[in-house]
């Protein structure tokens, strides 16, 4: 996973594109809704997925044919949004996770563990306001979901992509899918669904 | 799973801390089989809340498998082959 502390290939230029046209460009639609998702922003979102991809050409000797390309292509881009993007966005800073961690292991959760949110509202749910949910997370919430969820990465794999313990993969993305309920049941109860 | 008689089932979890962490594992396909066939085939016929909350999770990834992805530019996928290429040459 590690663009610099892999054990170092010797590929060709036959095999450079070989690696780079069957294992990397599949994945661009992932990737592009990755960047999107994370800069909300389309001239954003396309030099990102660039960089990217050129940073992956770049260090393909790092990359070991067989291993998962997608969770390291997906790592490289995560990396280059925080170290290009997300000092110039305007995004608040970030969610203080021992806060979460805390709210995660308290009482409270309990109670509130789930608004009353019911299936027929989603399904009447057409538009824009799924996406418009996920986009109005924290960043970093709305990053698990994206891995977890649209692409469906295991938790270890988004544990390397993220660089944090599974347990946090794990209460990261219950704190993320209780907030994105909540969202929608504002949504459902805007289209006239009582108690949603 | 079948359609449970709704009037038969607990209206209460007991549990519903446990239940909601293997809920998670179960839809994000983390679980070990025992697990799911415990939940999925025992638990939920019997209990109200959580097979309201499975339905609701699956629905949601489903919305949000349908409704947030999309498709990269074309002319963002020629440009990145164009400069690649253009790398490749001796």
């Amino acid at each position: 996973m590690e663009l610099e502390e892999s054990p170092k290939q010797q590929y060709s230029d036959k095999e450079k594109s070989n690696i780079f046209n069957n294992e990397f460009m599949p994945h661009i639609n992932s990737m592009y809704n990755f960047a999107y998702r994370l800069t909300l922003d389309q001239d954003d979102s396309k030099d990102l997925v660039q960089d990217t991809y050129l940073k992956a050409y770049r260090f393909i000797d790092s990359f070991q044919q067989g291993t998962n390309a997608k969770a390291w292509l997906f790592r490289i881009l995560k990396n280059s949004f925080i170290n290009d993007y997300r000092k110039k966005s305007k995004e608040p800073s970030k969610v203080d996770y021992q806060e979460v961690e805390s709210y995660y292991n308290s009482e409270e959760v309990d109670r509130q563990i789930t608004p009353d949110l019911r299936v027929e509202a989603l399904k009447d749910m057409i538009g824009d306001e799924i996406s418009n949910a996920l986009n109005s997370l924290d960043v970093d919430f709305r990053t698990v979901i994206i891995l977890c969820d649209l692409e469906g990465f295991k938790y270890d794999e988004m544990a390397k992509i993220l660089d944090i313990p599974i347990g946090t993969v794990r209460s990261r993305l219950h704190r993320a899918r209780n907030l994105l309920k909540e969202k929608l049941s504002e949504y459902a109860k805007q289209m006239g669904y009582k108690n949603a | 799973m079948s359609n449970p008689d709704q009037n038969q089932m607990k209206q209460e979890c007991q549990n519903q801390r446990e239940c909601m962490e293997m809920l998670q594992l179960i839809v994000d396909g983390e679980a070990s089989p025992e697990q799911k066939e415990h939940f999925l085939v025992h638990h939920l016929e019997e209990c109200m809340p959580c097979y309201k909350n499975y339905h609701l999770e699956v629905a949601i990834r489903q919305l949000l498998k349908n409704k947030c992805t999309g498709q990269a530019p074309q002319e963002l996928i020629d440009s990145i082959k164009a400069k690649v290429i253009s790398n490749l040459a001796p």
